[in-house]
């Protein structure tokens, strides 16, 4: 195969330069963004004047405080940022058919083959990142390479609001020097097994023989080799960008700021959930045949339990109806409950064939979910929901990389 | 235990059992039949604890009592043996001697303590002509529904009140209801309503086939399960737990749409076109249209067909989606020429019935469209 290229397109401090165009003034200053600095949840992003002072993203907020006392915390606005991802997607979709967003604020793009149009790889990504900030105003940090992998290891490199190339052919000089965590995939755990070995450098890593790794992590260290390497190796990295494999599941979890053992505020809760996943379910026109539910409880004891129903769906009153079962068949009454959390998985195409009982209340509900969803299109998310949910009601959090696996196009 | 039995008689009773008998091992007990010697007759008996079965048949006894053997292995064995007598005698240690003709065999039992104790009969609810029984299950059978999930329809609605006998079955997406008239209902003594699961509905039918037509089932029940009683052969099983679906209001009231049509015509031109269905929704588009009812079918992968089928309808155009296979289920279960096919309109429950005379009892098949 001849040589790719691919941009690996990060937006720069994201959700906080999404708020500094909402209020300039908090421009230049440290910002955390996740809630007040006394509340139970960390951060979702920090600004650079506040990564200074060692405040990153899932920090808990108290500790941010306490390294950075005079940060400006603000509530995350998770609407705002799902807006600007989808013009983000809109900027990069312009530009190139073959889109994959990684997460909410950044995206591959493959380039290969698009010289004739946007001429060499460096003038075509300066371009692009014009355009971005002229679309959106938002800065974004650009990284060009062959593989996915050192695409995206460049922007980091890259940053801020910059744009690095590595060339065809030089991807070992320029990972040798890096820090092993600087790999995608390899989380604390795995550096720290890896100092233990003496590898501390991408380029000690590839100068181990391939039969090390493997022989010390399994097939993961041979996705690692090839890694140290520049090459794309390993789990989701085995598809082709625009090979759209849809997700595997749908969820929603809630942790509550105080734990609570209040029936109607855990089923309310449930039903917002429950509101949120339908949502989603029929933005990306799925059905699901099992729903499962996650309790955690104080001591951070934690059951999932899963039902497959019947007929698929995606309404968010018989997603209900599921879970309240659930809920109250597993649930220990009296136990104060830390977390809630709502999945869908198995999807299937709606069912053309239509149920004998019950047929002309699913019907009804379509229509009312379909039209509640124009008006939350409109008016925001809050715009309208189930009367069951309305104690339920909380404030959505943010997470830059949300868990799962990345790579999914934002909801169109 | 000892006894002389014919081997005809005993490869009859324990073939009967077989339905029944565990075929998975968690417990190894249920894979055995029990054999109990006294009088003049060896009682058999197998069960799954879901079902039970007690079967038996004449012997000479020379020495009452009582053993379990693998019920497999005993069918198979005693098949092969030629016509004649077998002699069973059983050994302190559980194991059975075999003798038939110049034939010896030694089968290793276990102890008849470890198998489940199955539970007595209670007072006779109604005697029921077998053959009302067997024919009002080939007729809903097919509806009940293969998913798992939905437990309370693995199995058919049997209502039984002084006026007749009623069964219904429905997988959520069809429904198949039998009336049978009183005077196919047998006598009844109080009104009884219980969920029979399917596969005690599979062996009533093997029961009901080997008792010949006049014979009677005698029917009991208690809290949990169900009893049948044919002659000398006992069905018992535990009954479904759940609300069964308020049929009465899946029944239509009234269609205005009413096709009759001759069934092989029908069943033959389904046939057809459903070779051309999408393969997982198996849908096929029925119009009515002035004296025809025209059937098509089209896949993205493999064609297109089209069959049209006289009928001297009358009415206004309508199409409609089915799932071919519900349609067929149906028309392979009757053996009346005609049916009458009724709409109302796309969105709701179209129904087949047995159309022409000398129908006494009523039969019913509500279906629901597909969308199109």
């Amino acid at each position: 195969m001849s040589v790719r290229t691919y941009f690996h397109v990060d937006m720069d401090a994201f959700f906080v330069s999404v708020e500094e165009l909402f209020d300039p003034s908090l421009k230049g200053k440290p910002v955390v963004v996740g809630g007040r600095p006394n509340e139970r949840g960390v951060v979702s992003a920090a600004s650079y004047a506040a990564r200074k002072f060692g405040v990153h993203s899932a920090l808990p907020l108290r500790t941010a405080y306490k390294l950075c006392p005079q940060a400006i915390f603000v509530d995350g606005h998770p609407e705002r940022y799902r807006e600007c991802s989808q013009q983000v997607f809109d900027v990069l979709h312009a530009f190139s058919p073959l889109v994959e967003m990684a997460s909410i604020d950044e995206a591959y793009v493959d380039m290969t083959g698009t010289e004739r149009l946007y001429g060499p790889p460096l003038k075509a990504a300066h371009l692009l990142h014009e355009r971005m900030k002229t679309a959106t105003r938002l800065n974004c940090s650009i990284g060009i390479a062959a593989s996915r992998l050192v695409a995206k290891i460049t922007s980091d490199q890259a940053k801020p609001n910059g744009v690095l190339w590595v060339i065809p052919g030089h991807e070992a000089a320029f990972l040798a020097p890096l820090d092993v965590r600087k790999v995608p995939g390899v989380g604390k755990v795995t550096e720290q097994n890896l100092h233990a070995l003496g590898i501390r450098k991408v380029g000690d890593l590839a100068r181990l023989e391939d039969a090390f790794l493997e022989e010390r992590f399994g097939k993961w260290g041979l996705a690692l080799a090839g890694k140290s390497r520049g090459i794309d190796a390993g789990g989701w990295f085995d598809t082709e960008i625009g090979e759209d494999t849809g997700p595997k599941s749908i969820s929603h979890e809630h942790t509550f700021s105080e734990d609570t053992a209040e029936v109607a505020q855990l089923e309310s809760t449930l039903a917002r959930l429950c509101e949120m996943v339908g949502r989603r379910l029929r933005e990306h026109g799925l059905h699901a045949r099992t729903i499962a539910l996650k309790l955690r409880y104080s001591d951070f004891s934690t059951i999932t339990r899963a039902h497959s129903v019947g007929r698929p769906t995606q309404l968010d009153i018989e997603l209900y109806e599921e879970i309240r079962l659930l809920f109250r068949r597993n649930w220990k009454p009296g136990a104060a409950v830390r977390l809630l959390g709502v999945n869908t998985s198995s999807f299937e195409e709606e069912t053309e064939q239509m149920d004998l009982i019950g047929e002309a209340r699913h019907e009804r509900w379509k229509h009312a979910l379909a039209a509640a969803d124009k008006l939350r299109d409109r008016f925001g998310e809050s715009a309208v929901s189930l009367a069951a949910s309305m104690r339920g009601k909380f404030r959505e959090r943010t997470h830059e990389n949300p868990a799962g696996l990345p790579g999914k196009k934002p909801e169109r | 235990m000892e006894f002389t039995v014919n081997r005809a008689d005993l490869v009859r009773e324990l073939s009967l059992s077989q339905g029944v008998v565990e075929k998975k091992t968690t417990i190894p007990i249920l894979s055995n039949i029990l054999l109990e010697a006294a009088g003049d007759r060896v009682t058999l008996t197998a069960t799954d604890l879901e079902l039970g079965i007690r079967c038996s048949c004449p012997a000479r006894i020379k020495k009452e009592g009582s053993g379990t053997v693998p019920a497999r292995k005993l069918l198979d064995y005693v098949r092969l043996l030629a016509e004649g007598d077998v002699h069973m005698k059983f050994l302190e240690n559980h194991w059975a001697n075999i003798t038939s003709g110049r034939s010896r065999t030694r089968i290793a039992g276990m102890s008849r303590e470890s198998f489940p104790e199955l539970p007595e009969m209670p007072e006779k609810i109604a005697e029921v002509p077998v053959r009302t029984l067997a024919s009002m299950i080939s007729r809903t059978a097919f509806a009940i529904s293969m998913e798992e999930s939905r437990f309370t329809l693995n199995g058919a609605l049997l209502v039984m009140r002084p006026e007749g006998l009623t069964m219904v079955a429905t997988d959520g997406h069809r429904l198949a209801y039998v009336q049978a008239t009183p005077a196919e209902s047998g006598q009844v003594d109080k009104q009884f309503r219980a969920l029979i699961p399917k596969k005690a509905m599979a062996e009533l039918t093997k029961l009901a086939d080997e008792a010949g037509s006049d014979a009677t089932a005698i029917f009991a029940g208690d809290d949990n399960h169900l009893f049948f009683q044919i002659g000398h052969r006992l069905l018992i099983t535990r009954k479904l737990t759940g609300n069964f679906p308020d049929y009465e209001r899946v029944l239509p009231k009234d269609h205005s749409l009413v096709a009759k049509l001759q069934k092989d015509e029908l069943r033959s031109a389904i046939e057809r076109v459903a070779q051309f269905a999408d393969e997982r929704s198996r849908a096929i588009r029925v119009q009515f249209t002035n004296g025809e009812v025209k059937i098509f079918s089209s896949s993205v992968e493999t064609g297109e067909s089209e069959e049209s089928v006289p009928s001297e309808y009358q009415g206004p155009e309508i199409e409609i989606g089915f799932n071919a296979q519900y349609l067929l289920d149906f028309l392979r279960a009757i053996p009346q020429d005609h049916v009458a096919f009724e709409l109302k309109d796309q969105k709701s429950a179209g129904e087949m019935k047995p159309a022409g005379d000398g129908i006494a009892d009523q039969y019913r098949y509500v279906v629901m469209p597909m969308r199109i």
